[in-house]
């Protein structure tokens, strides 16, 4: 027995100094086998326990089960010791080329700066109360012109260079009388009018409009966003509250507007309406970067205001009475503001695009940018 | 409209130029730009030629002595021919630099010495004559700053005029402006009109044939004129206006023009056929050869200025050939007539003839200002040309103007501004204005309205007027007392803003086009149950390729893909979501079927960015997957049908439908012919949706269906089917086993061991049922059932 014994004690130390110094994963599992495996060393004394008295067994069995607990105590150890060394050691390698650009699943799509301009003028005047409303292209002379006080042979008619459509081409259920494309979003008036029949009217209208008029700076196509408020006791300074309010929206807190006598048939008293300069903030010029400058030649010239501080972006006025009747309004008891403005300048001034062109090639080097 | 600082501060008493332009831009009239002209001119002088010879060195030259005020006269080399000795021309002495940045030095030209420069009008920054020396009054005295010697300093005004105000349209005009701003009084001129001879009406008739188009017609006759040159003060006004000078009597009619705002015109009485002017409407087939020297066919709505036998001026717009003043005219008719504004624009529009008098009269000229203007013009002529005004105007007169009244409630400016405006000051601003108050009283007063202000006649355009001179300053901020309705926000427009979210999330950029293109490029488009109908065509297009109104979106998409390809711009993913026209159904209350289409074109690699970017390009289930992605953000499901329209390559293209099967629209390559009409490689694809129709189909609110309680049960299936049994096919028919859930398509396969013209499908299916836990017999059945259902239905045979 006491040989037993001590060979079970030698087994225990050989294994305490070979896996203490086991260096990988694989060395420990041929550890394992050599000393617990089916035909390792503890098994091999465990069946020299068959020649020994049944009195003895008992007291090897402990021993033996002892020297294999410890053993696989020290292997499940020595494991957890090389697990940490080999996380440690990745841990510790070099970092990897965080520069290189992610990888993408797909490429980003783009928004055109027009409908960008749109949407954030439309959510603008959302939260002023104004639902957006809509209205034909192809329209009828009567509500491009003539219910918005433009009578045929009116010289106003020439502020605005129409499209005509061939009337036969529209096919037998079109309504009389000359038809074209809309010069300007104001027919949507009339029609919201028309449709609504009560107040309050609170309306603004984005679409395109279009005019013959094609050059550097004139496109036969572009946007314009109308707005129209009816009901009782609307007022001009009520016209210009909100624009106000829209401009330091849409332009930035601070932006200053400033309202000009102007023509427009269709509204009377008419204004043009600037807001101070969103690129030199109304001053008419510009620091020039770098190093210290003669006061005379530290700023330059704003180009965008031409140094005036002031940018013309809205035409505006109370409804004019004969407007709100032909929509179906009583002027005598409702009144009533319309403002216009061109989506092209308001993008341009958001997003400082030069050229009008640009819009409508849609080249994906200038579409990506948005 | 161009106003001359110098010539309107004869009319009214001006504050500084900047103030000026400052004040009419607050009142309405937006300066556009101020110029200053004539300085620059210092070193400048007048100087007269003593003597004059010829070059010893240089044919062209000639070698002056000028005396410039100086006491010792001067020599100067000059290229000049268009002198005599005595005249007084410009010399720009040594140091001047001239308006063009010309430094006058002493030189030495071809061996002689000059020390200055004579001058033409140009080279003074005058006028474009260059012709020669400016040949200036012989009574200037040498050494006179030429500047001063003829009032060249000035500072012109750009001042925009909107169509409403043609009664600003003249010096007159506004001063009257500037005069009520400030307070102060106008000075009209008061012509001096010395009157001899025979009465005018001994010389000519006038007969108006056309009262409704002309209300008035005034002429006066001037004899013994002789015609020629202006002086150089009348030829500066009108060329700082920017009108030509032309001879004294036209000038004469010009400048009136430009200083009451009233066009007048001069016919050759002695070319007036039975001295008898008829004003009437033209006879059918009659022409007439404008000024212009173009002949015109009339239409029986243009109004002539006839004379006994024929035409011989288009009324209000332009004058005719045959009776203009020449140099041999002595006798003039001056007339002075108002035309009603519609004709005189149906004429000039009909003819494409814009003149300075067509475009006042088309805005409505001032009734009150015939007489005065005639009498004006008439003096002038007599001053400028000599003759005699024959005593008396001959005046047809069918249609005497009434100014309107006007009634304004003192409440209403309060009520259209939201700001009070005390009475007195209503009057005061009215009145400066020349709106004279008749009855007053506590609740209002009537004005009537002055002759030329055309643009009153409502108690809003008074509140304007008032409003006007005031100041939009004066008026409070203030928003919308009542309540709004709550807005709510289409379905139409969260289709869109989904639409636009899914294709950009794709990677695609959104396009803006122009809604008319070329016809010939909607042609693979045309709805063929349409076939006869063109587009809707424009009468008066800025181009051919600007021409129909689109009836599809892709046309314009595959012109910017061919576009961006030529910029080396490969990968081409573009979107745009507009409206396309069509004719309107019957009974409809616009002109034209505008619904929205959402269309899109991709080609390129697939993964087109960065390092990790592989080549393969887009196919076909990219362009699906991009037409898919819009319809899953919307909640539609839909159906697929090969072969879309004509545009479209017929095998590798299909029809979008939604569950109902209504048609969505269209997904595929396009067909080559196509592709090749826009010079675009193969490969490239497009797709286009109805806008309409996914608003219909939209399911925009998820219904919430709960979730299983009990386990699924998955298997996998492999069949073998021929190459012409849809995968679609394949599914729906496993999806018609009730314990299916859910079954997806992991693999097609084709190639060894599969035969030819078959193909080998990878389904992965879900087995599941909502009240209980599945058995593997339960589930080994249904699977059964699913390939028997394949083999009987479409030949499937089960494989592995
Ligand atoms: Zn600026």
């Amino acid at each position: 027995m006491a040989d037993l014994l001590g060979q079970l004690e030698a087994l225990a130390k050989g294994a305490r100094e070979a896996i203490g110094s086991a260096a990988d994963e694989k060395a420990l599992e041929d550890l394992r086998v050599r000393f617990l495996g089916k035909k390792g060393e503890l098994s091999a004394v465990l069946r020299g326990m068959g020649a020994l008295p049944a009195e003895e067994r008992p007291r090897v069995g402990e021993v033996a089960n002892r020297v294999r607990d410890e053993v696989e105590a020290l292997l499940a150890d020595a494991k957890g010791r090389l697990d940490a060394r080999k996380l440690e050691a990745e841990l510790a390698g070099p970092p990897i080329d965080v520069t290189l650009p992610g990888r993408r699943l797909l490429p980003r799509g783009h928004r055109h700066p027009i409908t960008r301009a749109t949407e954030d003028i439309s959510a603008i005047f959302a939260r002023l109360g104004y639902e957006v409303a809509s209205g034909p292209e192809i329209e009828l002379d009567w509500f491009n012109f003539e219910a918005l006080n433009i009578p045929p042979d009116h010289p106003a008619r020439d502020m605005q260079d129409t499209f005509y459509v061939e009337v036969s081409t529209l096919g037998d259920g079109a309504p009389d009388g000359s038809v074209l494309l809309r010069t300007h979003t104001s027919p949507v008036q009339i029609r919201a009018m028309q449709r609504l029949g009560v107040p309050p009217v609170r309306i603004i209208c984005p679409g395109r409009v279009y005019r013959s008029d094609y050059d550097q700076t004139h496109s036969p196509m572009f946007h314009q966003v109308e707005g129209l408020c009816v009901d009782e006791g609307i007022t001009f300074a009520d016209l210009k509250g909100t624009l106000a309010a829209f401009a330091r929206a849409y332009f930035g807190e601070g932006t200053r507007t400033r309202f000009r006598p102007s023509y427009f048939p269709f509204v009377e008293p008419g204004a043009e309406v600037d807001v101070s300069c969103s690129i030199c903030g109304g001053t008419g010029r510009l620091p020039v970067p770098g190093g210290q400058l003669p006061p005379d030649r530290a700023t330059r010239r704003c180009g965008t205001c031409k140094e005036t501080g002031w940018l013309e972006v809205l035409g505006a006025g109370m409804v004019h009475p004969k407007v709100l009747e032909n929509g179906g309004f009583d002027p005598k008891r409702y009144s009533g503001f319309a403002f216009g403005m061109g989506v092209e300048r308001m993008a341009m001034l958001r997003y400082g695009i030069d050229d009008l062109r640009l819009y409508f090639e849609n080249d994906l080097r200038f579409l990506e940018q948005f | 409209m161009r106003i001359s600082l110098k010539w309107l501060s004869e009319y009214v008493d001006l504050p500084a130029p900047d103030e000026v332009a400052r004040r009419l831009t607050a009142v309405g009239f937006e300066v556009e730009a101020v110029e200053r002209v004539g300085q620059g001119l210092a070193g400048v002088v007048a100087a007269r030629i003593l003597a004059s010879e010829k070059h010893p060195n240089a044919e062209k030259l000639s070698v002056t002595r000028i005396d410039a005020g100086k006491g010792e006269p001067l020599q100067i080399v000059c290229g000049a021919k268009n002198y005599q000795v005595g005249d007084v021309v410009p010399l720009a002495t040594v140091g001047t630099t001239l308006p063009g940045g010309t430094k006058i030095e002493k030189a030495k030209l071809r061996g002689v010495e000059s020390f200055g420069m004579l001058c033409s009008a140009r080279e003074l920054g005058l006028s474009e004559d260059a012709s020669g020396l400016l040949i200036l009054d012989r009574g200037i005295a040498p050494g006179t700053p030429v500047a001063d010697a003829l009032g060249l300093e000035d500072v012109l005004l750009e001042v925009n005029v909107t169509p409403n105000r043609p009664d600003a349209l003249s010096h007159i005009g506004i001063a009257r402006e500037i005069a009520a701003l400030l307070g102060h009084q106008v000075r009209l001129p008061r012509p001096a009109l010395r009157e001899a001879g025979a009465p005018a009406a001994e010389a000519v008739k006038v007969r108006i044939e056309a009262p409704e188009k002309c209300a008035r017609y005034a002429a006066r006759v001037v004899e013994g004129v002789k015609i020629g040159p202006s002086p150089l003060w009348l030829a500066r006004r009108l060329e700082s206006c920017g009108v030509r000078s032309i001879s004294n009597v036209v000038d004469a009619t010009n400048f009136v023009l430009l200083e009451l705002g009233h066009p007048l015109h001069a016919f050759d009485l002695d070319q007036v056929a039975g001295h008898e002017i008829v004003v009437r409407t033209a006879r059918p087939g009659e022409k007439i050869v404008t000024l212009d020297g173009k002949e015109r066919a009339l239409e029986p709505d243009d109004l002539l200025i006839a004379d006994r036998d024929r035409g011989s001026a288009l009324a209000g717009v332009m004058g005719g050939g045959d009776s203009e003043i020449s140099a041999g005219t002595t006798r003039v008719l001056i007339e002075s007539a108002w035309f009603a504004p519609s004709g005189i624009r149906r004429t000039s529009r009909r003819h494409g003839l814009k003149t300075e008098a067509s475009y006042r009269f088309e805005r409505g000229a001032d009734p009150g200002m015939v007489i005065p203007a005639l009498d004006r013009c008439a003096a002038l002529i007599a001053e400028l040309a000599g003759g005699t005004v024959r005593p008396g105007i001959v005046d047809a007169h069918p249609r005497p103007h009434h100014a309107p009244e006007v009634r304004l409630r003192w409440r209403r400016p309060a009520e259209l501004l939201g700001v009070d405006v005390a009475r007195d000051e209503v009057l005061r601003v009215l009145g400066g204005l020349g709106f004279e108050a008749r009855a007053s009283d506590a609740d209002g007063a009537t004005f009537a309205v002055p002759s030329w202000r055309v643009d009153v006649s409502l108690e809003e355009d008074l509140v304007e007027e008032i409003v006007r001179t005031k100041g939009y300053d004066a008026i409070p901020e203030t928003l919308p007392a009542n309540a709004a309705r709550t807005p709510v926000e289409p379905a139409d427009a969260q289709v869109t803003a989904r639409a636009r979210e899914a294709l950009e999330g794709a990677g695609f950029a959104e396009a803006v086009n122009f809604s008319f293109v070329a016809e010939r490029e909607l042609a693979p488009f045309a709805d063929p149950s349409a076939a006869a109908l063109r587009p809707i065509a424009l009468k008066n297009p800025i181009s051919a390729d600007l021409a129909v109104m689109r009836t599809s979106l892709v046309p314009s998409l595959l012109r910017n893909t061919s576009t961006n390809r030529r910029q080396r711009v490969e990968d081409v993913r573009l979107y745009e979501l507009a409206r396309v026209y069509r004719p309107a159904p019957a009974g409809s209350d616009v002109p034209a079927a505008e619904e929205g289409e959402l269309a899109g074109v991709l080609v390129g690699r697939r993964n087109p960015t960065g390092w990790a970017a592989g080549p393969d390009p887009i196919d076909f289930n990219d362009a699906k997957a991009a037409v898919v992605a819009v319809l899953e953000a919307l909640g539609i499901d839909a159906r697929w049908r090969a072969r879309g329209g004509a545009w479209l390559h017929p095998r590798l293209s299909a029809e979008v439908l939604g569950a109902d099967g209504a048609p969505l629209g269209e997904v595929g390559e396009l067909h080559p012919r196509v592709a090749a009409a826009f010079e675009l490689p193969r490969g490239v694809f497009a797709f286009r949706l109805s806008g309409a129709a996914l608003v219909r189909s939209a399911r925009l609110v998820p219904r919430y269906g709960g979730i299983p309680r009990f386990p699924a049960v998955l298997r996998d299936l492999a069949v073998v089917v021929a190459e012409e049994v849809e995968a679609g096919a394949v599914l729906a028919s496993v999806r018609e086993e009730p314990l299916v859930e859910d079954a997806t398509l992991f693999d097609v396969y084709r190639g060894p061991p599969i035969p030819a013209g078959k193909k080998n499908l990878a389904l992965a299916i879900r087995y599941r049922a909502p009240d209980r836990t599945l058995t593997d017999t339960e589930a080994d059945a249904a699977h059964a059932r699913i390939v028997a259902r394949l083999r009987g239905g479409l030949g499937a045979e089960l494989r592995g």
